[in-house]
């Protein structure tokens, strides 16, 4: 966003009373929909729809128009096509709203035309100093605040993760996983063509909300590629950002360019820039989710020395295949670690491999014994965070108690991977993440939560170098 | 001259690619080792510039109508003598009189071969000045190792891109070749972060290739491009 002054982003992402343009009484409409998304967000300020043409929608009373609200609003949602928006926003500068969120698309990503209309809609915004959220944007979420005005309506567990998207259906999709994977969303924006509020802005605003602690990033391609990189890096200084980066090849461009009129730049240069400031990249919409969970759940390790315990070598393999380039190191057990293993799977008890990743094959179907390693192993001062592996079966329960137990005491990072499908592990999975141990499903993911964690601890200890 | 002298003077007179000698004046004066590159207003003084340099030299043609040099069959390698030298100049000038009557040839050293790098910088659009480094000379064409770093860059980025290449083994010794130079590397990159960051109008560098020696180092091929508008 240009401009000398900062804007307070506030009345925008915590707004007391909500103008909605363009409600109409059909479900098929945007309109319809962001005035059920904030009914249905359970949204306790006021809401005020407007259209020129109905009397009641979904049992609001409905307003001809801005001037006619019985008060001033600090946001509004325009649910209107691409020329009305323009009028609209106009309007609300001059009444002095505080924020507009521009749902429509049919600006710059379909050509000149629309180019041109997306100028006037800037300068409309400008004129008033107007932040405006958009255009060509599924819409923003605060949970912290009960306000939903995407105009798919949601209802969705509040946590501590915020993201910015420039796609909506790759906003859904993070969303919808997020939720599959029990983590909660704090804020969701979806910054569209970036035409007022682009990213940077955006990890401005949630560098200082205090209810945002780990920040998911999708882009497709920003024209201030430049400041992102390095607010991104700022940021990631302060609370972590994990980026994932669309639009490796050049026909990607060329997509991009007609979908939220971004040019994808060139993939290479923001995944080393972005490395180059210290902020984590993943490859996925899954890695992304992945990598924010742990970090919302678990502190950081003192460093980079990952332990594994399974009783399966297989995802251990996995495992190391992706946390060896991601700058993590297994490294050899203590001496005292191996007597503490000898003695808690006894003399009797052969083919266990004393070492790490640690197996303990048949050993570690029991329970008991399976809390003991983990104990053990995160007791170890050379490992500085531990990965357990164990599998889902018919009779035997997973060692949720014992696990998050050995977590508590001695206060290292832990990730468990459990083996199995998501409904066989989902009552564990909510069981230990509401104790702070995150739980996956998938080798993979385990591994680029550690990835994002390491990455994350050693960045905190190799301290502030980079003043920009 | 200064860096900006040079600058000022291609501007000036409406070059936006510098001649070699240029290139090569503005790279010392930011401290980058360059091979040496002296311009030869005849063909005697090439044989002139070629005795002091000593053989074998590379002659190549200056001219601001001919900038693909080699293509244009103005670029002859391994000079041995000073006949090589008055036949090659003959030969330079033959051609590139057709083209540029004002074309002249510079006289450079052969440098002993080394480990071919890159080392280079480019404007992009959306992050601005970026310096690159890699494996240089054709392996930049077979592997595109090269990784990037927005300016301004810190030691630790350099030290990280030249651990960050996938040929970074090479560098470090491989087979029972002697590493190259590790510290010479990391000071021509944060030089060339530094030279551009000081004269942003310098809107490319490209050092390919560097030639990296056990000890020191030597940009052979330097092209700088340079613009006026900010």
């Amino acid at each position: 966003m240009s401009g000398t002054r900062p804007v307070d982003l506030r009345p925008v992402f915590y707004p007391r009373r909500v103008a909605v343009f363009g409600v109409t009484d059909t479900p098929d409409r945007v309109g319809y929909n962001v005035l059920e998304s904030i009914l249905h967000g359970g949204f306790t300020g006021k809401v005020y729809p407007i259209h020129p043409r109905h009397e009641q929608v979904l049992g609001c009373k409905v307003y001809k128009s801005l001037e006619d609200l019985p008060e001033p609003v600090d946001l509004a949602v325009i649910c209107l096509n691409q020329d009305a928006t323009v009028e609209a926003v106009e309007k609300c500068g001059r009444a002095g709203v505080r924020g507009v969120i521009c749902n429509a698309g049919g600006y710059r990503e379909t050509g000149e035309v629309g180019r041109d209309l997306e100028k006037r809609l800037i300068a409309a915004a400008e004129k008033y100093r107007l932040p405006m959220i958009g255009p060509n944007t599924l819409g923003m979420i605060n949970n912290d605040g009960n306000f939903y005005s995407t105009f798919y309506p949601l209802k969705i567990p509040a946590g501590k993760v915020s993201i910015i998207s420039q796609s909506g259906g790759i906003g859904l999709t993070t969303i919808h996983l997020a939720v599959d994977e029990g983590i909660g969303i704090n804020k969701f924006i979806g910054v569209g063509n970036c035409s007022n509020l682009g990213f940077t802005d955006c990890l401005d605003y949630l560098e200082n909300d205090d209810s945002t602690a780990v920040i998911g990033v999708f882009i497709e391609g920003s024209a201030d590629a430049g400041r992102f990189v390095r607010a991104a890096g700022r940021v990631a200084r302060k609370k972590p950002v994990v980026v994932y980066k669309a639009g490796r090849l050049a026909e990607a461009d060329r997509y991009t360019q007609t979908h939220t009129g971004s040019s994808a730049g060139s993939f290479q240069l923001y995944q080393d820039i972005l490395h180059q400031y210290g902020v984590f990249t993943v490859n996925n919409v899954s890695e992304l989710v992945a990598a924010c969970k742990a970090l919302a759940l678990q502190p950081l390790p003192e460093g980079n020395r990952v332990g594994i315990l399974t009783h399966t070598a297989g995802p251990s393999v996995v495992m190391i295949d992706h946390l060896a380039p991601a700058g993590c190191v297994i490294p050899p057990l203590h001496e005292k670690t191996i007597s503490r293993v000898k003695q808690i799977i006894g003399s009797d008890n052969p083919p266990v491999v004393l070492k790490n990743p640690l197996d303990a094959a048949g050993l570690g179907f029991s329970r008991p014994t399976y809390g003991g390693l983990a104990e053990a192993m995160l007791a170890d001062d050379n490992v500085d965070l531990l990965l357990a592996v164990y599998c889902l079966h018919k009779t035997w329960e997973l060692p949720a108690i014992e696990l998050i137990n050995a977590h508590k005491k001695y206060e290292k990072p832990l990730i468990v991977n459990f083996v199995g499908n998501w409904q066989g592990c989902r009552a564990d999975q909510d069981f230990m993440q509401n104790a702070g141990v995150p739980l996956y499903t998938a080798p993979e993911k385990t591994a680029v939560a550690a990835a994002a964690l390491v990455h994350y601890g050693m960045l905190r200890k190799g301290g502030a170098d980079r003043d920009s | 001259m200064t860096v900006n002298e040079i600058v000022d003077r291609a501007i000036a007179s409406g070059r936006n690619l510098l001649f070699e000698d240029e290139a090569g004046a503005l790279l010392m004066a930011a401290g980058i080792p360059v091979n040496s590159c002296r311009v030869a207003s005849g063909e005697d003084e090439a044989v002139r510039i070629a005795k002091e340099t000593g053989f074998p030299v590379v002659l190549k043609v200056r001219s601001q109508a001919i900038t693909h040099k080699t293509d244009a069959g103005c670029v002859r390698l391994g000079l041995k003598d000073e006949e090589a030298v008055h036949l090659a100049y003959r030969g330079i000038m033959e051609k590139a009189r057709l083209i540029d009557p004002g074309a002249q040839v510079t006289v450079q050293p052969m440098a002993s071969p080394g480990l071919e790098l890159l080392v280079g910088m480019t404007t992009d659009p959306q992050f601005g000045q970026v310096v690159a480094f890699g494996l240089g000379g054709t392996l930049v064409e077979l592997f595109n190792d090269v990784t990037f770093r927005q300016v301004p860059l810190l030691e630790k980025d350099a030290t990280d891109m030249i651990n960050s290449i996938k040929g970074s083994a090479l560098l470090k010794g491989y087979r029972g070749r002697p590493p190259v130079d590790i510290n010479a590397l990391t000071g021509i990159i944060l030089q060339v972060s530094r030279l551009v960051e000081k004269e942003p109008r310098i809107k490319e560098i490209d050092l390919n290739p560097v030639f990296a020696y056990p000890q020191g180092m030597l940009a052979v091929d330097s092209r700088v491009v340079v613009n006026q508008n900010l």
